[in-house]
């Protein structure tokens, strides 16, 4: 140490130079945070106090805005387990998890695929199949609404092609309200996740398919074989993202049906909605909310690793 | 050889061959599918009930705005339509003001911060909506806020910045160094960096950021629906009052409103289309 300080003759201007640097990383962080902290305060302010606002008002029995809370630890949570209603909503939205998931994801692949290929007409077709994501869940259910409804648009398909028999009150029905309402998810979302892919393929080197087709290989072959490997981390994502805009959604049923008929629409997110601002309980319906955000956690570490286990 | 290399070609074409037409046979579907309900809630704008019921696909023999009309009555979609405006105008003023100077502190200034910083606001991705409406019910009534437009424009810039701060900060990293260090050289001090540079260089990406917020505050509905009162309706929930008011479902009338209510994205959607696609990839990737 000492030897090298000697092999260094102007020490006190190395020193300052140090100092200096301190003094300007300090500075630098300083000017950081002035520049960070609003978006910052903000963000914590009325994102992440609310969450943690859910965790402590779900200890607590809490009956109206205006009334008095009061402590009761983990009942609402021992009450969950107990709750027929909770069983029934974890069922429905189990279902929807798994249709919706289902019934977007491997067709948004396929279809984005075919669009990366960049064939004539693959613009218009990426154009429309984007538009359904420009509409709001209100516009959703009122268009879906008409296509449902008793005389609406379905059944007046139906019944011109000949299948009167088949013909029912879509949302009305226990056997097809739910699946009437996961079709109207499934309908804008293979569109809007096959835009997602082609973007994302789009970014592969076209390299890739090119060997792979001198060795004979077909498209099919191409898109299973080179692509989905490829694109796994970002079906995983993908997967993700549905995931968590289903197991919290409750929009259709609160414009459409209620949860009804029956409890055949009954969702974790509608049971939420609908104990903190139609029953007001408002405690319990925070004990709901807690689940619905440990689900969410839940969900991500199973889609990553079953993505996981497809990448090795 | 030349005949093993045709071969191999023709292989290829006839692979090819299938499967684009059964790529384009299942776009075409998909793509009618699409088309044939948001065709019929157009057409059934301009319809009476009758016409809509009994021919629904059919084009309107003639141009009836009467259920605009009636639609402007019953739930005034105008109004509402300029307080859905006043809020989105109020909440993207409030995001950009929030999000760029922190977008570019994360992007341009070196501390082990900003990574800390950047994991915080990537929380917002996991938090459910839903769950916290509650919580914020509770503040905004505490607050005096409830059933005030100016409760939404503080909120909406907070669900909206981890986007505006990705897609920013994503922008503001590809920019090179000198930026800076030549106007640090004039003198100049980190606001007049950010406002007389960054600003004008970052245009590209404040375009992408307003149009997606744009998207997402206009469309809103759970917040408003608990959030504001009659007086101060935007125009999701004045179209879904359009259904309430009716004891039988009137949907040339509803139809009128979807219409009025897509009208704006719609526009947005065909001038900013690549944008919004890549914006929305970009905030898929980095969730």
């Amino acid at each position: 140490m000492s030897s090298a300080e000697r092999t260094f003759p102007n020490e006190k201007r190395i020193l300052t130079s140090a100092e200096h640097n301190r003094r300007n990383a300090r500075r630098r962080r300083l000017t950081f945070l002035v520049l960070v902290l609003p978006a910052l305060v903000w963000f914590l302010t009325f994102m992440l106090w609310p969450l943690v606002n859910m965790f402590y008002i779900s200890t607590n029995q809490w009956d109206g805005l205006n009334l008095p809370k009061k402590f009761v630890f983990l009942n609402n949570f021992i009450r969950i387990f107990h709750d027929p209603k909770m069983a029934i909503a974890l069922h429905n939205t189990g279902i929807y998890l798994l249709v919706g998931i289902l019934g977007i994801v491997p067709f948004a692949f396929m279809l984005g695929f075919f669009l990366s290929l960049r064939r004539p007409g693959y613009r218009i077709l990426r154009t429309i199949f984007f538009s359904p994501a420009m509409l709001s869940a209100a516009a959703l259910a009122m268009i879906f609404l008409g296509v449902y409804r008793p005389d609406g648009m379905l059944n007046a398909f139906l019944k011109a092609v000949g299948l009167t028999a088949i013909t029912r009150i879509w949302l009305g029905n226990q056997a097809t309200a739910l699946g009437s309402l996961i079709a109207i998810d499934i309908w804008g979302g293979i569109g809007f996740n096959s835009v997602l892919f082609f973007a994302a393929l789009a970014s592969l080197p076209e390299e890739l398919y090119e060997a792979a087709m001198l060795d004979g290989a077909g498209y099919w072959t191409i898109m299973w074989r080179i692509a989905f490997p490829l694109m796994i981390d970002f079906i995983g994502i993908v997967t993700v993202l549905q995931f968590l805009s289903i197991l919290s959604g409750a929009a259709y049923m609160i414009l459409l049906t209620q949860g009804g008929p029956g409890t055949s629409t009954f969702t974790l997110g509608y049971y939420l909605y609908d104990q903190a601002f139609l029953s007001h309980r408002l405690g319990y319906s925070q004990a709901i909310g807690v689940v619905v955000f440990f689900a969410g956690i839940v969900g991500i570490l199973l889609i990553r690793r079953i993505t996981s286990r497809f990448s090795n | 050889m030349q005949t093993r290399v045709l071969r191999v070609a023709r292989r290829i074409k006839k692979g090819a061959d299938l499967f684009v037409i059964g790529g384009y046979f299942f776009s075409t579907i998909y793509a009618a599918l699409i088309i044939v309900p948001l065709y019929f809630v157009i057409v059934s704008a301009f319809k009476n009930n009758n016409q809509i019921i009994l021919t629904p696909l059919a084009l309107p023999t003639t141009l009836n705005f009467s259920k605009f009309f009636q639609a402007e009555s019953n739930v005034h979609l105008l109004r509402a339509g300029l307080v859905s405006a006043g809020i989105t105008t109020g909440a993207e003023l409030l995001t950009l003001l929030l999000a760029f100077p922190a977008a570019y502190a994360v992007a341009r200034i070196q501390t082990r911060l900003s990574t800390l910083v950047e994991s915080v606001f990537s929380l917002g991705f996991l938090i459910p909506g839903l769950a916290i409406l509650m919580p914020i019910y509770e503040m905004t009534a505490k607050a005096g806020l409830l059933y005030h437009p100016i409760a939404l424009v503080i909120l909406y810039p907070a669900f909206n910045l981890p986007l505006a701060m990705i897609l920013l900060s994503g922008f503001m990293r590809k920019l090179p160094r000198e930026l800076e260090e030549s106007a640090m050289m004039d003198g100049g001090n980190i606001l007049q960096i950010i406002f007389y540079i960054f600003v004008p260089i970052c245009l590209p990406g404040i375009i992408t950021v307003l149009v997606l917020n744009f998207i997402n505050i206009w469309n809103e509905y759970l917040f408003a629906l608990i959030l504001m009162d009659s007086n101060n309706r935007t125009i999701q929930l004045a179209l879904a009052l359009l259904r309430a008011n009716q004891r039988a479902v009137d949907f040339g009338l509803i139809a009128a409103g979807v219409l009025i209510s897509m009208i704006p994205v719609y526009i947005v959607f065909i001038l900013f289309q690549d944008r919004i696609m890549s914006g929305m990839l970009a905030g898929a990737v980095k969730e």
